[in-house]
């Protein structure tokens, strides 16, 4: 799993609005940012501050109202719809705070997923998916299935799940949302060690202690980057 | 030669020999045409006609459309075009009769009786069939019999009728099992607040009966908007009075009958499956 | 995994469900197919029956056959058209009603049908009545005739037995002593009915039984061409032109129009209202499988899953249900057919040998082809739903909800 450290995202003043019926309502204003390869980045800030929509339109699922987003030297807004998810499934991982496991698949096959999708052979993907369940901790619990495991379990599936394609960015949205302390502080260890192999890294997080571990902190407030702080 | 058979092949030839339109003579016989043949032959009341006992013409004699009349509908010949003409009986038994046979040895194949008081018919037809040996007399409503054509179609549509509320059981519980486990989360936290699974229950059964109410209801103006519709184009189709879907009160009753408990039942036995399950485990994601 | 792997697994992940999605489909599915052999069961049956013996034109005096007008100087009229170069032969039928006494209780009705060969082709002389002989031999001499298998069963009879009956050839009215007559086949009559009994003989039996006195009149006069029985039948209408000849199809074509068209109609109106219930209950057991998937569906978006994915998955899921269901449609149809049949056949003046229900593989093609229709269109709005599905606020929704 590796990265190169060149410029992975560059957004320049993004804004994102949407149009309610009681007005429009501007999530995200005048966002400019950089992620480089091995960024590890958190953002914080008060709920309803923009945080999941930025973390959004730098994955690529929402696109921005105003301003321009560069992923890979590409302008995201002129990508097609077809183009953006094959941006997203090869280049892009993303980790929920509902984990979004599929019930019916075994972690095993829930890993694979991805990999089925990006057309790689029956052989690599076994492959892949022993290495990632081993990196995670879950090569005994490969066929079980997401109702037989423990939150922190479904997390640690989710993250290789995210990583099946050896993406250049991982985008988490609340990893440790619904874990207790010392799961989450496992999963943080775990992202860590994703980080640590190149692949950048932007987590959303209420959790300061996952937050601390960021080499960036980004503090949001009513949409805009109100401070940055560097390790 | 039966007399049904001879108005028959009258019908059936439809070989008429209208006279010069327009030509009026009220000392002929007068005779009533359907409105089928009148509009396919152009008649008008009035008109003068000949009809004949074969196709060559044999026998034939004018007559003057004294009427058009519309043709009782009659389902056993639907699709079947009524060109039929009705003669006054004298009239028809002068024409038909073989050469030779004096008058008053023809026969006739029915007769309709219309009693004083219609409730008699029963004892009618006993004592009819009692004194008139050789002579089948049958109240109306069961000149069909049980192996009457109607009778058969009633069977047959009622056998489509248990196969569709089968399949509709079937989706229904399927769709039911769906929608109670949509609430699986709130029905798990009743139970984790100390819900008996009877309140539960009486609670299912009560939204299941309305729900259940409301779509009979509904179903039932469907159907009397589509019995409007059906007997429109059916009528307009075969160009027939004919009444083809009727929704009675008792068909009605029935089917609000049937929808309702199934419905409401349907509800609670995916419920039912639902909540045999520990309120932990259902509230749980 | 591909898209019906995919389709599978979410299939059997809620196994309930399913089952009972496919057995509903199975259930309408098993409609569908009746109602499509319903809409040509009885002309496929009906030619079937008329075409066995191989005679393909029938002369009347009506429109369709049986309508109870008779061909008049019938005999003059057979040799005339046997004559004509396309005919191989030419049978007269003639039926009159009869009643054989019983021991004790009323007698047995029946009808004796008596038939009558002219041909110049010695191949056509040799060919005999419209019935098929299952004991014995057929009738031919005017003391001979051969009955049916409840006639036989009835007054328990075999070739070799004797049985008197009185018929009536003129009017119903007649009364003619009884006359003695010996059984020499039992046979099967193709347009006979559930209730009917029939004999057959030949026409100078029928003479017999009925005093001498059968008249110059037939029923029936079928025809036997050599090949081209369209020729036959317009060769007899310019010979005779004051009497009906059609083929065999023809007498189908306007069965079609007159006593046939209620099934057809109700076939019709049935395979509709089928057909757009299928729709409308698997696009709402998908609508509400997709709406209660909304996250799961987001979450493959945002990991990379194509719309054309996602659509594809679930058209999957609809061809699933609807593919199971239609295979197990098939024999739970058939089973269907045959009970619908036994009822139908119930209507009186049927033959017993005609069937309502008919198996043909077009019928099979128009089921599986509106099948796959339903799946497609049951697909739409849930493909819709997955296809528009905003990917971020979905996501959003799933974690305040």
């Amino acid at each position: 799993m590796s990265a190169s450290n060149g410029l992975i995202v560059d957004a320049q003043q993004v804004s994102r609005v949407f149009s309610m019926p009681a007005g429009p309502v501007t999530a995200v204003r005048n966002v400019t940012l950089q992620i480089r390869g091995g960024d590890h980045v958190a953002v914080r800030g008060p709920s309803g501050c923009g945080k999941s929509t930025l973390l959004h339109m730098l994955g690529c699922v929402e696109t921005q109202t105003s301003g321009t987003l560069f992923f890979d030297g590409q302008d995201v807004s002129r990508l097609s719809d077809s183009r953006r998810s094959l941006l997203r499934l090869r280049q892009i991982g993303f980790v929920f705070q509902r984990f979004f496991l599929l019930p019916m698949l075994t972690a095993r096959e829930n890993v694979e997923l991805p990999m089925s999708e990006a057309g790689i052979t029956k052989e690599a993907r076994q492959q892949r998916v022993r290495e990632l369940l081993e990196y995670v901790g879950l090569a005994a619990r490969a066929d079980h299935r997401p109702s037989q495991l423990s939150g922190g379990e479904m997390q640690r599936v989710a993250i290789a799940r995210a990583l099946a394609n050896g993406p250049r960015l991982l985008l988490a949205d609340e990893p440790t949302g619904e874990l207790d302390e010392a799961t989450g502080a496992q999963i943080a260890a775990l992202l860590d060690r994703v980080n640590q192999t190149g692949t950048a890294l932007v987590i959303v997080t209420h959790d300061l202690a996952l937050a601390d571990r960021a080499g960036r902190v980004l503090t949001m407030r009513d949409g805009r980057i109100a401070s940055e702080r560097t390790k | 030669m039966k007399r049904g058979t001879v108005i028959r092949l009258i019908a059936l030839i439809g070989w008429l020999l209208p006279a010069t339109a327009g030509a009026q003579d009220t000392q002929l016989p007068a005779v009533l045409v359907s409105r089928q043949l009148a509009e396919s032959e152009r008649l008008t009341v009035g008109s003068v006609v000949r009809l004949a006992t074969d196709a060559s013409g044999t026998r034939s004699q004018e007559f003057r459309v004294g009427g058009i009349y519309e043709p009782t509908p009659d389902p056993s010949r639907l699709g079947q075009v009524p060109r039929a003409v009705r003669l006054h009986l004298p009239d028809l038994l002068d024409m038909t009769r073989p050469v030779g046979i004096p008058a008053g040895a023809e026969y006739i194949s029915s007769v309709n009786v219309a009693l004083v008081n219609p409730d008699d018919a029963h004892q009618f037809a006993r004592d009819v069939d009692a004194r008139l040996p050789g002579v089948v007399a049958l109240p109306s409503g069961e000149a069909a019999g049980s192996a009457g054509p109607f009778r058969v179609l009633e069977r047959f549509h009622l056998a489509i009728a248990i196969v569709t509320i089968v399949a509709a059981t079937v989706f229904l519980l399927a769709l039911t099992i769906m929608l109670v486990d949509e609430r699986r989360e709130t029905v798990g936290v009743l139970r984790l607040i100390g819900l008996p699974v009877r309140r539960i229950l009486a609670q299912i059964l009560l939204e299941g009966l309305m729900v259940a109410g409301v779509g009979a209801i509904f179903g039932l103006v469907l159907a009397v908007l589509s019995e409007q519709l059906i007997n429109q184009f059916f009528q307009w189709r075969y160009d027939t009075a004919l009444v083809f879907v009727r929704v009675t009160r008792d068909v009605a009753l029935t089917c609000v009958t049937i929808a309702v408990p199934l419905g409401a039942s349907a509800t609670v036995v995916a419920s039912w499956a639902l909540l045999r399950r520990g309120g932990l485990r259902l509230a749980r994601r | 995994m591909t898209a019906l792997g995919f389709a599978w697994r979410s299939l059997v992940r809620q196994p309930a469900r399913a089952a009972l999605g496919v057995l509903g489909v199975a259930a309408v599915g098993a409609l569908l197919l009746d109602m499509l052999m319903l809409s040509r069961g009885l002309i496929v049956s009906m030619q079937d029956l008329l075409d066995r013996g191989g005679w393909d034109v029938r002369v009347s005096a009506g429109d369709l056959p049986g309508s109870g007008l008779r061909v008049p100087h019938a005999l003059e009229t057979a040799e005339a058209i046997s004559t004509l170069p396309s005919v191989q032969a030419v049978l007269v039928i003639r039926s009159a009603s009869a009643q054989i006494d019983r021991a004790s209780g009323l007698p047995l009705r029946t009808a004796f049908q008596g038939v009558a060969t002219r041909s110049t082709d010695p191949a056509g002389a040799r060919l005999r009545a419209p019935w098929t002989i299952l004991r014995g031999r057929d009738a031919d001499a005017s003391d001979e005739l051969v009955i049916d298998e409840r006639i036989a069963s009835e007054f328990m009879l075999e070739p070799g037995s004797t049985i008197t009956l009185r018929a009536s050839c003129v009017a119903d009215l007649e009364a003619l002593p009884a006359t003695r007559l010996t059984v020499v086949g039992v046979a099967e009559f193709p347009f006979q009915t559930t209730n009917e009994s029939t004999a057959g003989g030949t026409l100078d039996a029928l003479k017999t039984a009925c005093g001498g006195n059968v008249g110059h009149d037939a029923d029936l006069i079928l025809v036997r061409s050599k090949g081209d029985a369209d020729g036959t039948a317009a060769a007899i209408r310019a010979q005779h032109p004051d009497v009906r000849a059609a083929t065999n199809t023809e007498v189908v074509g306007r069965l079609q129009q007159t006593g046939f068209t209620y099934f057809r109609q109700i076939s019709s109106v049935l395979t509709t209202v089928t057909v757009s219930f299928a729709v409308l209950l698997i696009a709402v057991l998908l609508t509400v499988s997709v709406n209660q998937r909304l996250g799961e569906v987001a979450a493959l978006r945002a990991l990379g899953f194509s719309r054309l994915r996602v659509v594809k998955d679930v058209l999957s899921e609809s061809a699933l249900i609807v593919g199971i269901g239609g295979l197990l449609s098939l024999p739970l149809g058939l089973l269907l057919a045959a009970g619908l049949d036994r009822i139908l056949k119930g209507m009186p003046g049927i033959p017993v040998a005609l069937h309502f229900f008919v198996f043909e593989t077009g019928a099979l093609a128009v089921h599986l082809a509106l099948l796959v229709a339903t799946a497609i269109i049951a697909a739409l709005y849930p493909m819709r739903i997955v296809s528009t599905l905003p990917i971020a606020a979905t996501l959003r929704d799933e974690v305040i909800g």
